[in-house]
Order: structure tokens, then C-alpha cells, then sequence
């Protein structure tokens, strides 16, 4: 912009330049004048004459701009002109305006000879500012363009030929200082031919200005002149017609071809293709769309963190606090002593009597520093807080007091001379018949805990079991390689009649396979309540059977023995009084056995897995993975379709075995291994025990319906057995009809646990 | 007003002998039974003093007057009827008598005599001085129930004795309660139960039985004991000639006159409330009330998993409460003229800390009923007062029924101020007052 105005600058003092010449050549404005006039014709003479020196259109200011430069010659006679008509208009402009316009003023006087008014014109003074050829160049290059010189390191010749070198420049840093220092260097642009700074003037200035602000240059410009009535008005009307052609008929008929359009409107509107004022829909108005309408508001930018709240100044933090707020010298010595991380607050209350007095504040360059450090390490991550109330994470369980009858108490014990090692409960939930590590066996009323009948044997008993039939009554006494089925007594005469023809018939079935190595030998004589009616004889060295377990109809029923390198699994069928081994070979430890309550599938429990046979097909069916390093016991729903699995591990695994061979859900409750598991009969509820001494009761409702999972909720659990050598319960058993629970106890005594 | 300065006014009225004047008292509120019983002897000036117990609105006092006025909301302006009666003594041991088993029933109905029944089988008639009467083995099971009889025969000082047993029968023995009497000799057997009987008991008018059954049946007998053996009219030949021939050794065999069948599960108890009806509980949480004659049940309380194990009646012949005790540890009282079917709330509940397993009730004391628990503990309750008993003795607990073991209580009875108590160490005597008078 500078350099624009520069140029216009340029051009303007060449102007000023050309104009004297101009009026060399018109001397004579007079005759300039005439000449004009011939030169434009004789169709404005008149009106010149006319509108006399009163015209003021072309008014237009001598000491204006470039644009003088598109006038022609003639209209700067024109000028001339005018400007005799006010002699007085540029009397108050400035040296500027005088040294543009050198034309001499003349002056009215009255000759002192003719007595005539004459004008007298200043005298000329001969010196260089009177003529611009004589005006001394400030370069000496001459009229020619100083770009030519661009590249050269002076610029013209003095008048000795040697070069006028180029004045000296100050760098950038100069330029910076005179900017500082000299406050109209903003005003100043380069004058290239000078080749130095020349402040602007004002009036340059003000062109600056308006063109900046896109504003007419010229500062005398009026947009806004009174119009000038040239041809209307009054006076001024045309009389006569232009041309003697009739007036054409349109000028007053209605136009048919308006009428058919305007029709065809009228149609359409009848019709109804054009609805007259319709209501602007919002079509009409401009649409706009929010381009970030479907933009995550929380996706990039991350919210601004919130500035934590100062605290506010208390009454020891004023510079004149109440006594009771100064320290006194023991707090202050104190407060001293102390590390600076110790401290209770970070300052001392100190009293001054006047504002004025305070010191400045001695840690604020420390302050600064720790606000940096907290600015520069703290994490500018927003930490996203879990807004969970922890109560809805755990999931709703029904009370356990809306889910009784379960046990709750114990109400009796059975004891014995030494541990008790396993116990069953008779199919009516009445009798209850238990084994000890002694070779006692216990028949006792459920709930009184009178035993009403003993049987000594020779070795520690490990198994019992109650035959499920409800037409005969007997149940099996495991103990090592060993099975005896022993009547209970008060039986009435029908049931012992029929136990004692299924355990011992008249004649013997007829083996229609080969014998096998287990022994069946059964008591015909009558005294069979004191001596097992049948006893079974494992073959040797094939340890003591761990588990009896009936099928559901009581004619068969399955032992576990534990010798290794045995045949650990035999399967006795009572009414044909025959065993047999269905698995020859076994992977792994068996640990337990059971049948399936309704198909005829078999459940085999190694040390690690859970494997489902189907005794029909024979075939594996499924194994499951308990995920467990060693199972104790498992048992079987009555719907049998869930398993639940006991570890020595402590885990207790649900398995639904529609679902997957992985566990439904692992309870991990007890804090010693788990030794017995149970589920009711009849009753939703289950039952473990363990070695810590405790029985843990749960709730476990199974629906009909696939698709709701089982409900599992923990109920209760039965504290009352002591631990005796680390065991604690080894077996427990629920009483059918009764939400009761019987258990046997390594500390010598069996529970009965009632609601 | 002062917690010391404030008072009651009070009106004592009483039913004994010992009557005062209807004046009104100032009692001051901190004051207890003791302090109340004080002021009665001072005010009769007895010589010797005697306890007595306040009821306020049919409620024994407990506590303080405060207290009570303070629970049951009593302003201090209203006027308090207080009655009171002679208190019954704590009770206090008579006799005990070691037994080899577990006495599982006892009866002191017959002054001077004790009844128990034994596991092994036997039952043992003592005398008020301890003495061995007599042990009559009758069953190879354990007894579980038994009542006196009185004797048809007409011999003075003979009785019958009606014992139930595990092996599924009754026995009908006469024996003679000197020991100079004649042998007892075996009158009849009782057939129809298929499972161990759990209660025998006799009607008001002791003509006859009814027993109940672990094989949810109940069999109602005449005490008439037959001239020859009874027999099903479908039974068997063989087994007959069989049983006839074991049976001739032990009295004539029987049969029920009337089967009562409603019970789902195990009958636990069964008694006469008269001539006509009887009532029975079972681990079926139901109490059923039966009319004998027709055969039918006539109302069925059914009671929310509260399986009933021990059934007492409310001797007083003008009620018919029955107290009944389940393995949920609630002694539960039902009123069976109310006519109530299977509602299940009963009128009260008494809470033990241990498994109830017996209840007795006293013929001339309508409010008291005693229960004997696991834990060896006998209980007096008083049913104007559920919260707490009104006082407990424990048995067993003095040489030499002193033994190591659980000291279960398996059966009460409670007549003629003397309660009899019979468990696992044995059997024990106590005299426990009945407030009889209060009925007078």
C-alpha cells in the first residue's frame, strides 16, 4: 500500500512537473479559450455562452490526483477556465497546493495613467522553483525509471562520471529502532529514487486512509450533489410529438394475450393446480443443517477440567488476626521443628497493625514453582468415575426367611465310640442307620436318636446305604472287601416276609453267565436280625468299598472299591444275585459312582473328571470338567439334569448338564475340603460338608422351564461338629419327606439337624 | 413428677381366701411382684407369708409396673384392676429312679404309683419310695407310649396297662400294684399298624383307646378284650394258624373298631377331647379333629411347615385348647372350639431354645402346661404370659441320673401336683403346684 501510495506520489509530483508546461503553451488562457470553443463545434457555443462562468458541473480541483492524467488537454483549458471563476479558492491551501498551481494572481488595481481597472500580475521571479527544468534533480539518473538501477550498487553518475552510490540503508534492525524511537516512522514510506524514508504527509495520509477504508480518494468528492434538472422540469417540457404515427391501439385496448395468461392462472386456481395464499411452508424458508448434528458431542474434545475450589481464608490467614489466633512461642517453635510435609497448615499467623507493614509474601517463588510441577506431572486425564452403587452389583437374592422350611439347629446327637464315618437314612426319612470307624453300625430313630439296634463288625465300616424299595426294607453294610444287607427289626410281617425272599430266595437264580469272582452267600436260617441275611464277597486285595449306591429300584446297586490296579467299580443286581464290572479299564482314580434317576445312564467320578456312560448303548456319553484337582463326592438332582461335584479343593461345582461340561457355578464356601454332598429328595435344597466342621445348607430352586438358570442361594450354615484330627463332617444325608438333615461326624457322634 | 414419687392407683381383687377390703392404693410405679406381694401380707398381716402372683388384665405381672404400664401404653391416671392368687412354689425334686435304657413314657395318673415305660421293652411300676414294684417285659421293641387302664376283672388294686410299642403293636397287660399281687398276666394285642405306634391314650371315660402310628393311621379300640382272636375276614390261612399259636402266649389278639386315614405322614400323637371326638398332630403339619364314631375328620389345621411331634390336651374337660409341639422349636396353641379350619396362625406360641418333645397338662390348672425339651430343661407356661416360661427346672441333673451324655426329657406327666419325668438318664419325680384354686 505504501509503495501504491508511493507511486501515485511519484506520478502526482510529475505531474506537477508538466502542468507549467502546459501552461507555457497557454500563455494565453484567453485564447486557449477560443481555441477550444472552435474545436468543439458550433452546436455548444451557444449553450456555453449561455450557462456563462455561473456553470459549476466540471468543478473539479486543480491540486487533485492522478486522475488528471485521463483528462485531455481540452478539459484542462476547461479548468483554467474555472478557475479564474473563483480567484479566491485556493488562497488558503497550502505550499503544497502553491507550489502545484504556480499560476501568478493577478490583480485589479486602477491604473494610475488610463484610470482604468487593470490587472496586475506578480512579477516573476527568475529562479529554480519557477521552472522544473531547473530544478535539480535529487538522483543523477535523470527521467528515467530507477528500477534500472535495481541491481546496481549506485544509481546514476555525478558530474564527474564517477557513480553516485547508493545512500546506505539500515538493516532490519535499524529499522526496528527508528520504529521505537521515531514515532512518524509509520507514516513513512521509501522514496525509491531518493532512496531514503520520507514521512507521508497529511494529505497522503488521508488518501491512505480512504482507500483503505474503499472510500473515494479524493477527499473534495461529494457523492451526494443537488441533481441538476437539464431537460425536465418546468420550461423545459416538449411540446410537440416526436413523430406524426397514430397512436397504436394497445395504448388503450386490454391485451388479449395478458387476458390468456391471466386466465389460464384463473383455471389453474379454479382447479385447484394453484393454491391462492397458501401458507409459507417451512420449505420456503432457507434450509440450514447442522453438519455436526450426528457427531458424538463426547467424542474428541475432552471436557474441561474443573478448577479445584480454592479454599477460603480463615481468620489466622489475616495480617491482622485476633490474639487468640497468634501462635504462641512453644506452637511456633514447634511449628519449626516440624518437617515442612508435617506441618498442620503452611503458615504462621503473624500480626501486622497496618496493611501497609505486610512484607512481601517471602514463598511465592517457591508457590510458583510447585504450581509448575503440579501443571507439568499432574495427568491432564479425566478419570472417568464408576458412578455404580456397589449394593446392585450383588445380585438379588431372595431373604432365606422366605425360603424355610431349611435346617436350622440341631436338635439331637447319636454318639458313638469313634468316628463316624458314613450314614444313611431309610426311604420313609424315619431310621437312620450310621457306621463307625470301630465296625459299629447304628440304627436309630430319626427323631429321637435312641439306637435301637447295634451290629458289631470286624473292620471299620465304610459305607452304609438303605435300599430305596419301599416293599422291602434292608440296607447294605460296606466294610473292607465286604458287602453285607442286614433286615432292620419291628418290621411288620408282610415287608419281612418279602425282604427276606428277595435277599435270600428258596432257590437260588440260575447264573446264566459265567461266575463271577464276587461271592454271594446268603443266611436261610431265621435269626437274621442280629446276623446280615446276605453277604457279598469282593475279591481279595480289593481294598474296602468306598461308596454303596442303590439304582432307583433298588435291584441293583454299585460299589466303589479303592485298591489300585483293581477292578474298582462292581455292579450287583440283587435278584439275580450276580456282580459283574462293567468298566475294565478306568483312567484315573474312581472316586464315586451314581446312577441316574431317570435314564439309564451311569456317573463315574475320577480323580479330575466326571464321566456320563449310557449302560444301554454303552457309551460314553459326556465327560464333564469340574475343573477341580480331586473330587469327593457328587450327586445328582432329582429332575437329573443338574450335577453338583464336591472337592477336596474346597470348591463345590453345579454343573447343568444340558447346558455345557464346564460348571453352571463354582461356590467356594467352605475353607477345608469338601467331603459330602447331598440334595433333597424332595425339597429344593442341597447340602455340603466339609472338613472345617460345618454343613452349609442352600436353596436350590431348578424350573421346568430350560430357559431360566437354577437359583442358588446359600441359607444356612450348621456349625456343632467339633474337628478331630482334621476331619470334620464326613457324611450327611437328608431325611425324605422332612427338610432334615442327618450327619456323621469325626468327632464320634451323628447330628440330626431339624427346621 | 419424680420416677420415685409417681404412682399407680390400684384395685386389688382375688379369688382365694385371702380377700381384701376394695380400697384403692397408691403403688409407686418401680414396684414388681415381690414388692406387691409384700404389701398383701402386710395388709392381712399373716403370720406366715405367702407369695402370690398379679395378674392385670388377664396378664401374669413380669416386670415392674412401669414397665407393663409403659408396653401396654397405661396412662398413669387409670385405675388398675389387679388380681392376684396364691403363686405356685418352685418346683422341687421328690425321687428319681435309675433305669438300665431310656424311659420313653411315664404316668403318675394313680397317686402313689409311677408308670414308665422302658427302650428295652419293659415297663416298671414304682412306689412313692422309690421302690421296684414291678418290671414286666412285654414287647421285644422299645415302648413309646402307655396308659393306665382301669381293670375289668373286678381284683382290688388292679389295673391294666396299654403300652405301645416300635414293634407295631399294643399290649393290653393287667397287673396287680402291690408287689404281693398277683403275676400280671398279658389280656390282649393289639393288630393293625403296620409301623411303630408313636401314642396310646385312653378316652374320659376309659372304655376306650386310640393310637396312632408312624403309618399315618389312626386305630380306635374298645378296652373289651375279646374271648378269641379277631381276625380280618380276608386274612390269610397260614399265617393265621402261625400267629395264633405266638399269639395264645400273649394275650388275645384284637382289632381295631374304628380306622381313622387322613394323615399324609407320620401320626405323632392322638388323644380323646371326649367320649366322641378325638384330636390327633403328625409331621404333616396338620392337626386334625375326628369324630370317632363316624370315622371322618371334621376340622384340619393345616400349620406351615411346622411338622407336630408331641400332642397335649387341656385336661380341663369345660376347654378344648390343644398344645401342640413341632421340631421348629414352638410350643403352639390351638383352640379347637373356634371352629377354625386350616387356619394356620395359632392362638400363641411359646419359642424354646431346644427341640420340645413332650407336653403335659394338668386336670385342675387351665392355664399351665408343662413341656420337656432336649436340652433337659422342663418348662411351666403359663398362657397369659407367651413371652418367656414361668419357671424351669432341669432334670437329670443331681446323682445319680448324672451321666455324661445329652440329658433328653422324652416324656412328662403331670397329676396330682406331682410331675413325672421320664428320659434318657432315667426317671424323676417333682412336686409342681397346680393352681387349682383358681378354677373354685
Amino acid at each position: 500500500m505504501l509503495k501504491a501510495t508511493s507511486n501515485k506520489r511519484k506520478q502526482r509530483e510529475e505531474d506537477s512537473i508538466e502542468e507549467p508546461k502546459s501552461l507555457q503553451n497557454s500563455s494565453l488562457p484567453l485564447n486557449g479559450n477560443l481555441e477550444l470553443n472552435d474545436e468543439s463545434g458550433d452546436e455548444q457555443s451557444d449553450e456555453e455562452d449561455s450557462d456563462g462562468v455561473q456553470e459549476p458541473f466540471p468543478e473539479l480541483d486543480p491540486a487533485s490526483d492522478s486522475d488528471s492524467d485521463s483528462f485531455d488537454e481540452d478539459d484542462v483549458e476547461g479548468l483554467d477556465e474555472d478557475e479564474e471563476s473563483y480567484p479566491d479558492d485556493s488562497g488558503s491551501d497550502t505550499s503544497v497546493a502553491d507550489d502545484v498551481t504556480p499560476f501568478p494572481k493577478p490583480r485589479t488595481i486602477i491604473s494610475n495613467i488610463t484610470g482604468q481597472p487593470k490587472r496586475v500580475y506578480p512579477e516573476i521571479e527568475p529562479d529554480y522553483d519557477s521552472d522544473s527544468s531547473t530544478e535539480e534533480d535529487p538522483t543523477r539518473i535523470g527521467n528515467v525509471p530507477v528500477e534500472w538501477y535495481d541491481d546496481l550498487p549506485h544509481v546514476g553518475y555525478d558530474i564527474n562520471g564517477k557513480k553516485v552510490l547508493r545512500a546506505a540503508r539500515g538493516d532490519e534492525l535499524d529499522k526496528f529502532l527508528s520504529t521505537v524511537e521515531d514515532p512518524s516512522t509509520w507514516t513513512s514510506a521509501m522514496d525509491k529514487k531518493l532512496g531514503m524514508e520520507k514521512p507521508l504527509t497529511a494529505e497522503e495520509l488521508d488518501i491512505i486512509q480512504r482507500l483503505q477504508s474503499a472510500e473515494n480518494p479524493d477527499a473534495n468528492y461529494d457523492p451526494y450533489e443537488p441533481t441538476v434538472e437539464w431537460f425536465t422540469g418546468k420550461g423545459k417540457e416538449e411540446v410537440m410529438p416526436l413523430s406524426s404515427a397514430p397512436e397504436p391501439k394497445r395504448r388503450w385496448q386490454p391485451s388479449k394475450w395478458e387476458k390468456q395468461k391471466v386466465m389460464k392462472i384463473v383455471r389453474a386456481i379454479r382447479q385447484g393446480r394453484i393454491l391462492p395464499s397458501k401458507p409459507k411452508t417451512s420449505s420456503d424458508a432457507p434450509q440450514y443443517y447442522n453438519i455436526w448434528s450426528n457427531e458424538d458431542p463426547s467424542s474428541s474434545h475432552v471436557p474441561q477440567l474443573p478448577a479445584p475450589k480454592r479454599r477460603l481464608p480463615t481468620n489466622s490467614e489475616s495480617y491482622n488476626p485476633p490474639p487468640e489466633y497468634l501462635p504462641s512461642e512453644e506452637e511456633k517453635k514447634q511449628w519449626e521443628e516440624t518437617e515442612k510435609e508435617d506441618r498442620e497448615r503452611d503458615y504462621l499467623p503473624q500480626s501486622y497493625p497496618s496493611l501497609r507493614l505486610v512484607p512481601a509474601y517471602d514463598q511465592f517463588i517457591q508457590e510458583q514453582f510447585q504450581r509448575q510441577l503440579d501443571l507439568y506431572l499432574a495427568p491432564r486425564l479425566q478419570k472417568k468415575k464408576l458412578n455404580i452403587d456397589p449394593e446392585s452389583l450383588i445380585p438379588k437374592l431372595p431373604s432365606p426367611n422366605s425360603l424355610k422350611p431349611f435346617p436350622l439347629y440341631k436338635s439331637l446327637r447319636v454318639m458313638h465310640e469313634s468316628r463316624v464315618r458314613c450314614i444313611s437314612v431309610s426311604p420313609d426319612g424315619l431310621w437312620s442307620v450310621t457306621g463307625d470307624g470301630k465296625g459299629h453300625v447304628l440304627l436309630w430313630e430319626v427323631t429321637v436318636g435312641r439306637p435301637v439296634k447295634r451290629w458289631k463288625f470286624d473292620a471299620a465300616i465304610t459305607a452304609v446305604e438303605w435300599c430305596p424299595r419301599k416293599d422291602v426294607t434292608f440296607f447294605v453294610v460296606a466294610l473292607e472287601e465286604t458287602l453285607h444287607a442286614i433286615i432292620p427289626p419291628n418290621l411288620s410281617e408282610p415287608i419281612l416276609r418279602a425282604t427276606r425272599t428277595t435277599l435270600a430266595p428258596s432257590e437260588l437264580p440260575a447264573n446264566g453267565s459265567a461266575p463271577t469272582v464276587v461271592k454271594w452267600t446268603s443266611d436261610l436260617s431265621g435269626s437274621s436280625e442280629d446276623k446280615p441275611i446276605l453277604s457279598l464277597r469282593l475279591p481279595a486285595s480289593s481294598g474296602s468299598p468306598k461308596q454303596v449306591v442303590f439304582h432307583r429300584r433298588g435291584d441293583y446297586f454299585a460299589t466303589v472299591c479303592d485298591a489300585p490296579g483293581q477292578i474298582s467299580i462292581w455292579i450287583h443286581q440283587i435278584s439275580k444275585q450276580h456282580s459283574q464290572s462293567p468298566f475294565k479299564k478306568m483312567k484315573g482314580a474312581v472316586q464315586r459312582v451314581l446312577f441316574h434317576p431317570i435314564k439309564a445312564h451311569f456317573l463315574v467320578a475320577t480323580q479330575r473328571y466326571v464321566r456320563i456312560y449310557d449302560l444301554a448303548a454303552q457309551q460314553l456319553l459326556k465327560t464333564l470338567q469340574p475343573g477341580m484337582k480331586w473330587i469327593s463326592s457328587i450327586d445328582i438332582h432329582p429332575s437329573g439334569d443338574h450335577l453338583i461335584v464336591g472337592g477336596y479343593d474346597r470348591k463345590l461345582c453345579w454343573f447343568d448338564l444340558e447346558l455345557s461340561d464346564k460348571p453352571y457355578k463354582v461356590l467356594r464356601y467352605h475353607t477345608r475340603a469338601i467331603r459330602a454332598v447331598h440334595f433333597h429328595p424332595t425339597y429344593p435344597l442341597f447340602a455340603s460338608s466339609s472338613d472345617d466342621g460345618s454343613i452349609q445348607i442352600f436353596h436350590a430352586r431348578v424350573y421346568n422351564d430350560m430357559m431360566t438358570d437354577p437359583l442358588i442361594v446359600p441359607l444356612k450354615i450348621l456349625r456343632g461338629h467339633k474337628v478331630s484330627d482334621g476331619l470334620g463332617v464326613l457324611d450327611i444325608k437328608w431325611c425324605s419327606g422332612s427338610p432334615w438333615l442327618v450327619s456323621a461326624g469325626a468327632d464320634g457322634t451323628a447330628g440330626v439337624w431339624f427346621s | 413428677m419424680s420416677e420415685e414419687t409417681a404412682s399407680y392407683s390400684a384395685v386389688f381383687t382375688t379369688k382365694t381366701q385371702y380377700s381384701l377390703p376394695r380400697t384403692k392404693y397408691m403403688i409407686p410405679r418401680s414396684w414388681a411382684r415381690f414388692h406387691l406381694s409384700q404389701l398383701i401380707n402386710k395388709v392381712l398381716a399373716l403370720a406366715k407369708p405367702v407369695p402370690f402372683e398379679f395378674l392385670i388384665r388377664g396378664e401374669v405381672l413380669r416386670s415392674s409396673l412401669a414397665e407393663w404400664c409403659a408396653e401396654r401404653g397405661v396412662g398413669e391416671e387409670e385405675t388398675l384392676e389387679i388380681e392376684y392368687l396364691e403363686s405356685i412354689m418352685p418346683p422341687e425334686q421328690m425321687a428319681s429312679f435309675e433305669e438300665d435304657d431310656w424311659v420313653s413314657c411315664v404316668s403318675c395318673r394313680i397317686p402313689g404309683r409311677f408308670l414308665s415305660g422302658s427302650y428295652d421293652g419293659q415297663f416298671r411300676i414304682y412306689d412313692a419310695s422309690q421302690k421296684l414294684i414291678r418290671a414286666v417285659p412285654v414287647h421285644n421293641a422299645p415302648i413309646t407310649s402307655t396308659c393306665w387302664l382301669p381293670s375289668g376283672s373286678g381284683v382290688d388294686n388292679e389295673r391294666v396297662v396299654a403300652t405301645a410299642s416300635q414293634d407295631a403293636t399294643v399290649k393290653l397287660t393287667a397287673v396287680s400294684l402291690d408287689a404281693e399281687g398277683s403275676e400280671p398276666r398279658p389280656l390282649a394285642s393289639l393288630h393293625l399298624h403296620t409301623a411303630p405306634i408313636s401314642s396310646v391314650s385312653s378316652n374320659p371315660d376309659e372304655d376306650m383307646l386310640i393310637t396312632a402310628s408312624w403309618d399315618t393311621t389312626i386305630g380306635i379300640w374298645t378296652t373289651m378284650i375279646p374271648d378269641a382272636d379277631e381276625t380280618l375276614p380276608n386274612e390269610d390261612a397260614e399265617p393265621r394258624t402261625k400267629k395264633r399259636r405266638k399269639v395264645s402266649a400273649e394275650g388275645k389278639r384284637k382289632l381295631p373298631s374304628v380306622v381313622l386315614k387322613s394323615h399324609t405322614k407320620k401320626v405323632s400323637g392322638a388323644a380323646f377331647t371326649s367320649n366322641s371326638n378325638a384330636v390327633s398332630c403328625g409331621l404333616d403339619s396338620t392337626v386334625r379333629t375326628w369324630d370317632v364314631e363316624a370315622g371322618v375328620c371334621t376340622n384340619t389345621i393345616t400349620a406351615a411347615e411346622k411338622p407336630f411331634i408331641h400332642l397335649g390336651l387341656s385336661r380341663v374337660s369345660t376347654l378344648s385348647r390343644v398344645f401342640v409341639a413341632s421340631t421348629d422349636r414352638t410350643l403352639s396353641l390351638y383352640d379347637l372350639s373356634s371352629g377354625r379350619s386350616a387356619s394356620a396362625a395359632p392362638t400363641l406360641s411359646f419359642l424354646h431354645p431346644s427341640l420340645p418333645s413332650c407336653i403335659a397338662t394338668s386336670t385342675t390348672d387351665e392355664w399351665r402346661c408343662l413341656t420337656g425339651s432336649y436340652d433337659g430343661i422342663a418348662r411351666i407356661w403359663d398362657i397369659r404370659s407367651a413371652k418367656a416360661a414361668v419357671s424351669s427346672f432341669h432334670v437329670f441333673e443331681n446323682e445319680p441320673l448324672k451321666s455324661k451324655g445329652d440329658r433328653k426329657i422324652l416324656s412328662l406327666d403331670w397329676a396330682n401336683g406331682v410331675v413325672c419325668a421320664g428320659g434318657e438318664n432315667g426317671m424323676e419325680v417333682w412336686r409342681v403346684g397346680e393352681s387349682g384354686t383358681v378354677l373354685s
